[in-house]
């Protein structure tokens, strides 16, 4: 069998932040509806890579490919149209808009009908804002809101928060999908749904990307583990492999700075 | 067809005003429906957009100007007049919005500051051009094919004006469009992420709106049949940004109200206090900041929300002495 193509493909990815080295000569490949979990202890660099993955920050050095292409130089927002979306650590929804409204603004860069078309109030413009706000339904059913689908986003936990913010990512119909931290914040009811959720987001064929610190949440969750540690991959494989891996038990023990020092 | 007959009996309605109103009334009416525009486009700015600009007066003058000095001084045709006006009108806005919205918050409200405060020296140092201090005057709406629209008719075409402007606002607002100002407002970070391009969305929103004030002041330009530098002056924007905080920031209704509000109280106090309801102006400003930032139409929603449970409980009531009996 051939080896599949990597969706997302990472060479040599650095990141300097003035004398410091966050992220150095990083490769990474993800898989289309592959659980890639990527873990390290404390400065690891996990934070940073997702920032760059994201189009949040531009690398240093090195570049990232998505089916193919490269994407350096590209604005933040052309990650979305690209089919790359990310959630949020801390819930960054928007406040003023309800729920519905909220996973809409996902579908920003699906709508194709230009300001003049809302203007006018053409058939088509009004068309695709139905078709939006069905979606939208849609993918807030997914995510088990359905209840709250016209509630203000004030009204709701931090838990179902964060299921909005999956929602809301969801709408821009991503072939990648990245997720900071996800369990972090959310009581063990909370995670074994969001366990279900991002399964059943795999289980579509799109790739998840995921840092967290939670170990037993990632563990029974990823497929696959990659371990960063002084911006460096230090090890990769499957949850079970990592785990008995010397390197990475010596990383999560603080042995590593005795060699680096 | 169904959606278009509660614009369409708007229209009539405030139209037909206009005719069973003498002149002076006409005229305050007029005014009226000018600062209703303009207060609807800035709560598109300010209250959705979130962008803290105090130019929107400032295109309202320069639509003004930009009319009248194609009309006398370049001895256009009306309608040439308008459309280069219009033109004239977005590309400025452009030219202020490209690096202005860079800015946020206070700097944006400092350059735009500036840019009002420079407009009203380049009138005044205009020469014949603007008509300096004095402004342009002795002017008239030129005849269209013939008719010379006067009167309550020109009153229609104001009528015209706004609620083409409400409409469009409005539509803009349940788009797309206005999800992605409102995101762009809420958070930049999380806008961008989703694929919407912050910058493009606040140049858009400025330059739209900047435009439509614009319009306002090529139809306002025919109201007096003068314009002057006093006209366009800075502390009308600030009864602008009053207007729409009382009514109610970010929300079309709140705008309409605020303006009425606004501009109709001078005309109920004056005769009672005199030039003191710029006193009452500013006690009510500090009073809606302090106790109701949601405005007018903060209380409005309270007071439907107590009626909606007043009569839910009531109707709960209802229920249990009917499962008594």
């Amino acid at each position: 069998m051939a080896e599949p193509t990597p969706l997302l493909q990472v060479r040599g990815l650095t990141r300097r932040f003035g004398g410091l080295l966050a992220v150095s000569d990083l490769d990474l490949a993800v898989y289309p509806g592959e659980i890639l979990g990527l873990i390290g202890p404390n400065g690891a660099g996990k934070s940073t890579t997702f920032a760059m993955i994201a189009g949040a920050i531009a690398p240093s050095a090195g570049e990232i490919f998505f089916k193919g292409q490269s994407l350096s130089g590209q604005p933040t927002h052309a990650f979305a149209a690209r089919g790359i979306v990310r959630t949020f650590q801390h819930n960054k929804p928007f406040d003023s808009m309800g729920i519905e409204e909220n996973v809409m603004v996902g579908m920003h860069t699906q709508i194709k009908h230009g300001l003049w078309q809302v203007v006018l109030g053409t058939a088509q413009a009004r068309a695709s804002e139905r078709a939006a706000r069905d979606k939208a339904r849609h993918w807030i059913d997914f995510v088990g809101l359905s209840d709250y689908a016209q509630a203000p986003v004030g009204t709701l936990s931090f838990g179902q928060g964060r299921l909005l913010e999956i929602a809301r990512g969801l709408a821009a119909q991503p072939e990648l999908m990245l997720f900071d931290e996800p369990a972090a914040g959310l009581t063990s009811a909370e995670c074994g749904r969001l366990a279900e959720i991002i399964r059943g987001i795999a289980a579509q064929g799109i790739a998840v990307l995921l840092i967290e610190h939670d170990m037993p949440f990632l563990m029974a969750l990823a497929q696959r583990v990659v371990v960063l540690n002084f911006g460096e991959k230090i090890a990769q494989g499957s949850p079970v492999e990592v785990q008995l891996d010397p390197a990475v038990v010596a990383a999560y023990l603080g042995q590593v700075k005795v060699g680096h020092a | 067809m169904k959606r278009s007959w509660p614009w369409l009996l708007a229209l009539v309605l405030l139209s037909s005003v206009a005719f069973a109103m003498g002149s002076y009334q006409n005229d305050v009416y007029r005014k009226l429906l000018l600062w209703i525009t303009l207060a609807l486009g800035y709560n598109f700015l300010f209250g959705i957009a979130g962008q803290v600009a105090f130019s929107h007066f400032s295109f309202y003058g320069l639509g003004a100007y930009s009319v009248v000095i194609g009309i006398t001084y370049l001895g256009w045709p009306l309608p040439l007049a308008i459309l280069v006006s219009a033109v004239f009108c977005m590309a400025v806005a452009l030219l202020v919005a490209i690096p202005a919205t860079r800015l946020e918050g206070f700097y944006l409200a400092l350059a735009t500051l500036a840019f009002a405060q420079l407009f009203i020296v380049l009138l005044n140092e205009g020469g014949q051009v603007t008509g300096g201090t004095g402004g342009l005057a002795n002017y008239r709406l030129p005849d269209m094919a013939g008719f010379r629209i006067t009167g309550p008719a020109y009153t229609v075409v104001i009528v015209v004006l706004m609620l083409s402007t409400l409409a469009i606002l409005l539509r803009l607002d349940r788009s797309h469009f206005g999800r992605a100002c409102r995101a762009a407002r809420d958070n930049p970070e999380a806008a961008a992420a989703m694929g919407v391009d912050v910058r493009r969305t606040r140049i858009l929103a400025y330059t739209l709106t900047s435009t439509l004030a614009g319009l306002a002041g090529m139809v306002y330009a025919f109201v007096d049949n003068t314009v002057n530098p006093t006209i366009f002056g800075l502390e009308n924007v600030f009864l602008l940004l009053f207007m729409i905080i009382i009514g109610g920031i970010g929300r079309a209704a709140g705008a309409v109200v605020g303006a009425v509000l606004l501009y109709l109280l001078p005309f109920v106090l004056s005769p009672l206090i005199g030039h003191h309801h710029a006193l009452v102006f500013g006690l009510v400003m500090v009073l809606v900041v302090l106790f109701q930032p949601k405005g007018l139409m903060g209380v409005w929603d309270a007071l439907m929300a107590r009626r909606s449970q007043a009569v839910n409980s009531h109707a709960d009531k209802d229920a249990k002495v009917q499962t008594h009996g």
